[in-house]
């Protein structure tokens, strides 16, 4: 369950990014202008702040001086449209966490906001559990029924981008990105995809884990526990 | 060639010329009046010789003064009336030495015979003025030569100081560092003009910089925001119930159409920035390095083409930025994966002089336009810009990128 806010003034954006989030008792906040997400980081805590820098009546960077200021530990991720690395540079200075060019995609949104927030979780445990799978992130191991599991580096990032995106159909233009970067230029066919998912298939079959992983549509996949 | 030397060679030059000339018509002129003199004095002493026959009716006394000689000789009376000028060599009794003078012949006639009278001048006095004055003429024209050079030489390039200065300014100019080129303190009109220009000029400069970069900022922003868009209703739209096959394969399409403008667009801005020298971060970066921290990045992709991969890497560091090197290294990469073959391989060496990327693969046919926007092979499911976004970076750092085939295809970075 996580607590988030997401300022950005392009309404079809938040829109999506609301209905995305919202659903395994994730609270999802919205404020389409620096006063009112002024009004809320003051009165409310997030685990998450979704920032565009681009707002209408400021600038995104200066709440970010704000939140410093009332020294508030909110895990902030930055959307940008600006591919530009000093802004990148001047708002990881600024105390963000991460930020993420757009155009993205929701599962890659998904999946850095849940790795903020589980960064942010200092006094739980960085466990994720998922039915018999145990995953911790930050040692990096896995357990299935208890028995541990040994994944490739590129598995083990593939099992917790499933993970962040439970019931989601994640598509493999997505995944790819995620694993291997967006500044690739990879070629259009995805296939290699496959090979990465049908290895983890197998590797979690083995360890009697039951199938969760589902192949939707030639586009992508979906974890889901059905 | 200096402005400062050639114009103290057309200087000299002309100097030179015009010295000589004058120094030519100045001897001509001084030799003509001392012979017009000498020439004078021995028609005078002509003059005394014919009143002193007329009036005794008998010669003079051949007589030899110091510089004067006087002789008769008797001639036949064809020659009466002779009378001629002469310049000659004659020995002075004096000196007992040949010297130069000026002999007049002429003839008196005394009792019915013809006479002729020679009388020799010594030119020796008037041959030394002249040698004088031609001395003192090329004593000033060496002093007016050498004095000339010098003022060229020092007080011009005094003289040109605030323009070298200028001019250095304007080599070490970075538009991206928004700095001012100071004015040079000086009074010559011209270089206060092109100061004053120069400075416009880097203002005018520093304000288009400025508005390209806000433009490059806005229409990337105002582009995303609709890819964005795009992006999240389709994977909103994903997560909704039940397609059919057919409908996945549409949804992929339009996946594969978003990514591919958001890249090409990306990738224009990229160009746009590097063209305009927009990405500073220029740093020192360990080449190896990167290039096997790009090997491991790319290990899956060399699997799945089952590549075989030859490395030779030596350390090298090169001073630029570390996301170009970066996005010309994935570009040379994804190049030798994309058009290589199943079951081929990759040969990577690197070394002080430079990057050697070697692929197997088909041959194809663009060589000439291999760097130009756009420009790919058919059977390419890339987008054409990511070896003119290479060149363009290497062209930054003033690094020659060469393209070459036999069995392979070779591309070589020369730093």
């Amino acid at each position: 369950m996580m607590k988030i806010l997401v300022i950005e003034d392009e309404q079809a954006l938040y829109e999506s990014i609301l209905t995305y989030f919202t659903g395994e008792g994730n609270v999802c906040e919205h404020a389409p202008d620096f006063n009112s997400a002024i009004q809320k980081i003051e009165l409310y805590h997030y685990d998450c702040i979704l920032l565009d820098l681009g707002l209408p009546d400021g600038e995104g960077l200066e709440l970010l001086s704000r939140l410093k200021k009332l020294n508030k530990k909110d895990g902030v991720l930055i959307i940008s449209a600006r591919h530009s690395l000093d802004d990148r540079l001047a708002g990881l200075d600024l105390g963000a966490d991460d930020y993420l060019v757009k155009p993205f995609h929701l599962s890659e949104l998904k999946a850095r906001v849940s790795a903020i927030v589980r960064r942010k979780n200092f006094d739980g445990d960085n466990v994720i559990r998922f039915n018999e799978i145990n995953v911790d992130v930050f040692a990096m191991t896995i357990t299935v029924n208890n028995k541990p599991l040994s994944l490739t580096k590129k598995e083990f990032d593939l099992l917790v981008y499933f993970l962040s995106n439970k019931n989601k159909v994640v598509t493999k233009n997505a995944m790819a990105e995620h694993l291997w970067g967006d500044e690739m230029d990879l070629s259009d066919d995805f296939d290699f995809i496959y090979t990465h998912v049908k290895n983890l298939k197998k590797k979690l079959a083995e360890a009697t884990c039951k199938d969760y992983i589902k192949s939707v549509y030639g586009i992508g996949y979906k974890f889901t526990a059905i | 060639m200096k402005l400062s030397s050639r114009y103290n060679q057309v200087n000299i030059f002309t100097s030179l010329i015009i010295l000589v000339i004058t120094g030519f018509i100045y001897y001509l002129f001084i030799h003509l009046i001392l012979t017009n003199k000498l020439d004078k004095d021995l028609a005078v002493e002509e003059e005394e010789i014919r009143q002193y026959t007329h009036t005794y009716q008998k010669l003079p006394l051949p007589a030899s003064y110091i510089d004067q000689q006087l002789s008769f000789t008797q001639a036949p009376d064809s020659l009466a009336g002779f009378r001629e000028f002469s310049y000659v060599g004659y020995l002075n009794p004096k000196d007992n030495e040949e010297e130069p003078g000026r002999r007049l012949v002429t003839t008196v006639n005394l009792k019915g015979k013809t006479i002729l009278i020679t009388i020799t001048k010594s030119r020796v006095e008037s041959e030394d003025l002249v040698r004088v004055i031609f001395l003192i003429t090329l004593a000033v024209t060496l002093i007016l030569l050498i004095s000339l050079f010098v003022i060229n030489r020092f007080l011009l390039n005094r003289l040109w100081q605030p323009f070298y200065n200028i001019l250095k300014k304007m080599k070490s100019f970075e538009v991206s560092k928004m700095e001012t080129i100071t004015a040079e303190p000086t009074k010559i009109d011209e270089f206060i003009e092109l100061n004053s220009s120069v400075n416009a000029m880097a203002s005018r400069v520093r304000q288009d910089y400025k508005e390209l970069k806000t433009f490059t900022d806005n229409a990337s922003h105002e582009m995303m925001t609709p890819l964005a868009v795009i992006n999240s209703k389709l994977d909103s739209l994903l997560q909704t119930e039940a397609f059919t096959a057919q409908q996945g394969a549409i949804l992929e399409d339009i996946y594969q159409a978003t990514g591919k403008l958001s890249r090409l667009h990306q990738s224009l801005l990229l160009l746009a920035k590097i063209e305009n020298n927009l990405i500073a971060d220029t740093q020192d970066v360990d080449f190896k390095l990167l290039v096997e921290l790009k090997l491991r990045q790319f290990q899956e992709l060399f699997e799945q083409g089952g590549l075989s991969l030859e490395l030779d890497l030596e350390n090298k560091t090169v001073h630029m930025s570390r996301y170009l090197a970066d996005i010309s290294l994935n570009n040379l990469f994804s190049n030798a994966v994309r058009h290589n073959i199943k079951g081929g391989k990759i040969v990577i060496k690197l070394s002080e002089a430079a990057l050697v990327i070697s692929n197997s693969g088909k041959g194809f046919e663009l060589r000439d336009h291999l760097f130009d926007r756009f420009s790919k092979s058919s059977e390419s499911e890339g987008m054409g810009l990511g070896l003119a976004i290479t060149k363009q970076i290497c062209n930054l750092y003033g690094y020659e990128i060469s393209y070459d085939h036999d069995e392979m295809h070779t591309f070589s970075i020369l730093f």
